[in-house]
């Protein structure tokens, strides 16, 4: 069963990838520690079972210097870079940005809810959010009747930003703790004391918030929500005096996009190819997009994978070989439209999408225009978490940038 | 026949004449010990049922059989039975004092009558702490931790339960008393520390950290209760204190205190792995040592658990360094046990089986305290179900399991029967199975963010919740059938005889079994070390009515 809590996998932070990263160094270690015990525990007592052993053979040795050295020290300079991980884990969550280059949230944990505070935005206007978690509405016989939601009390921040934490409990609370299991980070919430965490994540998304230090009746549903979304998405909501982000911040394609790491792999508005081609194509239909969302490319009709065949036939094809093979001069016959879409207009090609036809020679030109031919990108792995509906999102907004 | 301790005692004040009132004013050790035997394991059923109790609701998420302020009472008095009750006096009170006072040749502890005092402080500490059950407000929802601000504002029956603490410790501490002066003064003649039994090293080692550490929890104790009845801001900010130093205060006691229930425990292991290899112990000196320094560096080890409570980075880095030097010494008893096996004969009875199976237990409890002592990952796993599996895997499957396998290793000695091995391992099988399926999933769940002390969780978690079900169903089947069986053993055994084991240390160097009141007949000089044997039997013999050797 894969972890639903929102956003655990994504690695959205480099606290999260830190922590990650010593926490499996710790699970190796921890195994070959594991079995340097519990295998010559388990070999000793079969080998020397007492079916097994005459008495006169029992061994009388109770020193052997070099291994008792042995297995002081090398399990010692384990530990030592179990420290060491665990310091500089530590370091990433705990080293602050400079506030100025910050946005200072002002987080309050009271029985039972969280609070926001932000910066006055440039109307003067202080955005004031938060709340309790709403409940689970449960019949008599234990059945969820409703879902309980924690949108009510979301802490909204821009991707790619630092965000300063100051947090505090009022005086007459008690502890509680801001935990983000995504980005896996925590911080006691001191009444009379102010305690920070930071965080900057390109991820947008929603992420789950859990209190963690126990805190009294309600301490299961003192849940809230971190939402990270897009600048301009966050820049507008803040500036406004909205008291929460309207419209589909989160689900509109170039959200989803980024939520799922698509922008780090394809450029969206130019032509550069980052690892994948860019995605700034003019024949991409959003049945093609979907398709290769959830399969995988695997030789598209055309973009992103092999040319495919008939693209032009008889005298256009001749007109558009000749031409190219030409060195693509002279005047360009009107058949080549078929091509610019991909090729470019200059038929230099098109990053990733195409490949510049200038060096073309006519006969390869025919045969490719005829047979079609396999693309020179690598495979596009599949990304079965994208749902249906962000699949259509991404797909509608691509069309809309042609 | 001669007369056993079951026979014949000495009492307190007086000499009653039912068997009943004997009982209640004994001073023999073994007496006392089978006593806090009888009361521990009691309140001990007490606190596997409220667990059961909160395994049984969070079956599902949302609400089933109890709410959430219901839930945090049950977690408290599970957290304060288990802790204050079973486990921090457990193998102390239980072997140190039937079993220790007969492995240095002494007849009794040094101060009896104290012994006797000090049983019945703990049994009013228990009814104290239990009478919080029917107070105005209801038993305290705070956690076995008392944590300020909480439990200063809350209003449910606090003080009952922060006075039986300290009845509880104060009993803790007068014991620890009591058997350091023990060792110290009462050991046979000849016998010097470094020919005492590891248990008795273990038993040293924590008398000294009861000593120590304990007054510091009844300080703190004691200033919960002035702040919270009679307004003294000392954690509570509302007042102008601060709520980290309890954490402190009380970290200063309650993590030493961790070692103070797991040294006797690797004093048991140590008793076990040579007797049933029938072979020395290897390192004996490595083994002894390292008790006494885990002893030493677990008082400065505290602060692991603040790592999130806002302390400055820098002492967390002091804490999580010196939080791995515990870790050394405890592998090197590990490796030493592992290597007394080396060239053995490995006898696979029932407390040798429950010793290995603590090994691997233990092992993993000791290791995933490790993950948690790296700060950074720490800072992940704090407060989550992987820190409750890992304390669960440490306690219960390093202490209490040595506990059981110390029971069936002494059951003979104390009750001169022996219980049935084939039903005794077939217990030991169904309690290492319960326990291992009970705990795992806990460490998947908390790494995936699964907080403690949640009664209802979001959906994701409900698996491992049902796994760790199951596994309770089996270990709590395990845990009945392990004390049937002992307790048929006990009321239809087959008599043991005096070295059922082969045994080498002085306990089981007695002219009866059950031993007599005053133990040997008489006081045996020590001129040997306390693991010799040769050719798979023990080296020394005595003649138990001179105590003399005669191999």
């Amino acid at each position: 069963m894969s972890n639903r809590l929102q956003g655990f996998d994504t690695m959205a932070t480099i606290s999260a990838t830190d922590v990650d990263q010593a926490f499996w160094i710790n699970f190796w270690i921890s195994i070959i520690l594991f079995l340097s015990v519990i295998g010559p525990m388990v070999y000793f007592a079969w080998k020397y079972r007492a079916d097994k052993v005459k008495d006169e053979d029992i061994s009388d040795v109770t020193h052997n210097t070099v291994l008792e050295i042995l297995w002081t020290l090398i399990p010692t300079s384990m530990l030592m870079v179990l420290f060491y991980f665990g310091y500089s884990s530590m370091k990433v969550i705990r080293t602050m940005p400079a506030e100025s280059e910050s946005i200072v949230v002002h987080v309050e944990g009271s029985k039972w809810k969280w609070r926001y505070e932000y910066p006055a935005n440039a109307n003067g206007y202080v955005h004031k959010l938060g709340g309790a978690y709403t409940k689970p509405v449960i019949d008599k016989n234990g059945k969820v009747i409703k879902e309980g939601t924690m949108g009510k009390s979301a802490l909204y921040v821009p991707a790619g930003t630092n965000i300063i934490l100051k947090m505090t409990a009022p005086v007459g609370d008690v502890l509680h703790s801001f935990f983000i299991p995504a980005f896996r980070m925590k911080e006691d919430v001191v009444p009379g004391r102010t305690t920070k965490q930071w965080f900057n994540t390109d991820k947008v998304g929603e992420y789950d918030v859990e209190c963690a230090e126990y805190c009294g009746t309600d301490h299961s549903y003192m849940y809230s929500r971190l939402v990270v979304m897009p600048k301009d998405k966050y820049e507008a909501w803040f500036n406004s005096k909205e008291d929460t982000p309207k419209g589909n911040y989160l689900t509109s394609g170039d959200a989803v996009l980024q939520r799922h790491g698509c922008k780090s792999c394809h450029a969206i508005t130019t032509d550069k190819v980052l690892v994948g081609p860019s995605l700034k194509t003019r024949r991409l239909t959003s049945e093609q997009v979907l398709n290769v969302i959830n399969h995988g490319q695997d030789k598209l009709g055309y973009a992103m994978g092999a040319m495919p065949a008939g693209m032009a036939t008889g005298a256009d094809a001749k007109a558009i070989a000749a031409y190219v093979a030409s060195g693509m001069k002279g005047n360009q016959p009107a058949s080549f439209a078929a091509c610019s879409s991909c090729h470019g207009a200059d038929g230099k090609g098109q990053s990733g999408t195409a490949p510049s036809l200038v060096s073309y020679d006519a006969t390869l030109l025919s045969h490719v225009l005829k047979h079609g031919k396999e693309g020179m990108i690598g495979t596009m792995p599949k990304f079965p978490y994208v749902s249906e509906e962000e699949a259509s999102a991404i797909a509608e907004y691509l069309q809309s940038i042609k | 026949m001669s007369k056993t301790y079951f026979d014949e005692t000495h009492c307190a004040i007086g000499h009653p004449k039912s068997t009943f009132m004997q009982w209640m004013l004994t001073i023999d050790h073994k007496r006392i010990g089978l006593m806090y035997a009888a009361v521990m394991f009691t309140f001990f059923f007490v606190a596997v049922s409220m667990g059961f109790l909160m395994r049984l609701e969070l079956f599902a998420p949302g609400q089933q059989f109890i709410d959430g302020h219901t839930f945090n009472q049950t977690f408290t008095l599970h957290g304060v039975i288990m802790i204050f009750i079973f486990i921090v006096p457990g193998i102390p009170a239980i072997f140190g004092n039937s079993v220790m006072p007969l492995m240095i040749g002494a007849k009794d502890v040094s101060f009896p009558r104290l012994n006797w005092a000090n049983f019945w402080l703990y049994v009013a500490g228990c009814i104290v702490a239990l009478s919080s059950l029917w107070g105005p407000n209801g038993f305290a929802d705070t956690g076995w931790t008392f944590y300020a601000p909480y439990s200063l504002t809350t209003n449910t029956t606090v003080l009952p339960l922060l006075i039986a603490a300290f009845m509880l410790g104060m009993s803790s501490i007068l014991t620890g008393l009591n058997f350091i002066v023990t060792i110290h003064r009462l050991r046979a003649p000849g016998m010097t520390f470094f020919k005492m039994p590891l248990f008795v090293w273990g038993i040293y080692a924590t008398g000294w950290i009861q000593l120590l550490a304990t007054p510091v929890v009844g300080i703190t104790l004691i200033l919960a209760i002035m702040e919270k009845y009679f307004g003294i801001g000392i954690f509570d900010p509302a007042k102008g204190g601060d709520p980290v130093l309890f954490e402190h205060l009380f970290w200063i006691y309650s993590h030493p205190a961790v070692y103070l229930m797991i040294l006797p425990a690797f004093g048991v292991m140590s008793e076990i792995i040579p007797t049933f290899s029938r072979k020395e112990i290897f390192g004996y000196r490595t083994v002894a040592l390292s008790s006494a320094s885990i002893a030493g560096i677990g008082y400065l080890v505290w602060g692991h658990h603040l790592f999130t409570s806002g302390m400055a980075d820098i002492a967390k880095t002091v804490f999580s360094f010196l939080t791995f030097f515990v870790a050394i010494p405890t592998g090197i008893k590990f490796y030493d046990w592992v290597a007394t096996m080396y060239g053995a004969k490995i006898v696979l009875s029932t407390p040798m089986l429950w010793a290995l199976g603590t090994m691997i237990t233990f092992v993993i409890g000791g290791l995933t305290g490790v993950t948690i002592t790296m700060i950074g990952v720490d800072i992940h796993l704090q407060d989550t179900y992987y820190t409750v599996a890992h304390f669960h895997y440490a306690m219960l499957g390093g202490v209490v399991f040595l506990m059981f396998a110390g029971m069936h290793y002494w059951f003979p000695l104390l009750t001169g029967k022996m219980y049935n091995e084939k039903h005794a391992k077939i217990a030991f099988y169904l309690n290492f199975v319960g326990f291992n399926m009970l705990w795992f999933p806990m460490f998947i769940a908390g790494y995936l963010g699964m907080p403690r002390r949640y009664f209802d969780y979001l959906p994701e978690f409900q698996i491992y919740h049902q796994i760790s079900f199951f596994g309770a169903v089996i270990f709590i089947t395990g845990l009945i059938y392990m004390f049937v069986v002992l307790y048929k053993g006990w009321r239809h055994g087959e008599p043991s005889g005096t070295n059922p084991w082969h045994a080498t240390t002085l306990e089981w160097h007695l002219q009866s079994s059950p031993p007599p009141l005053e133990n040997h007949t008489k006081v045996p000089y020590v001129d040997f070390n306390p693991y010799e044997y040769k050719h798979g039997e023990p080296v020394v013999k005595f003649d138990y009515d001179t105590m003399k050797r005669i191999d």
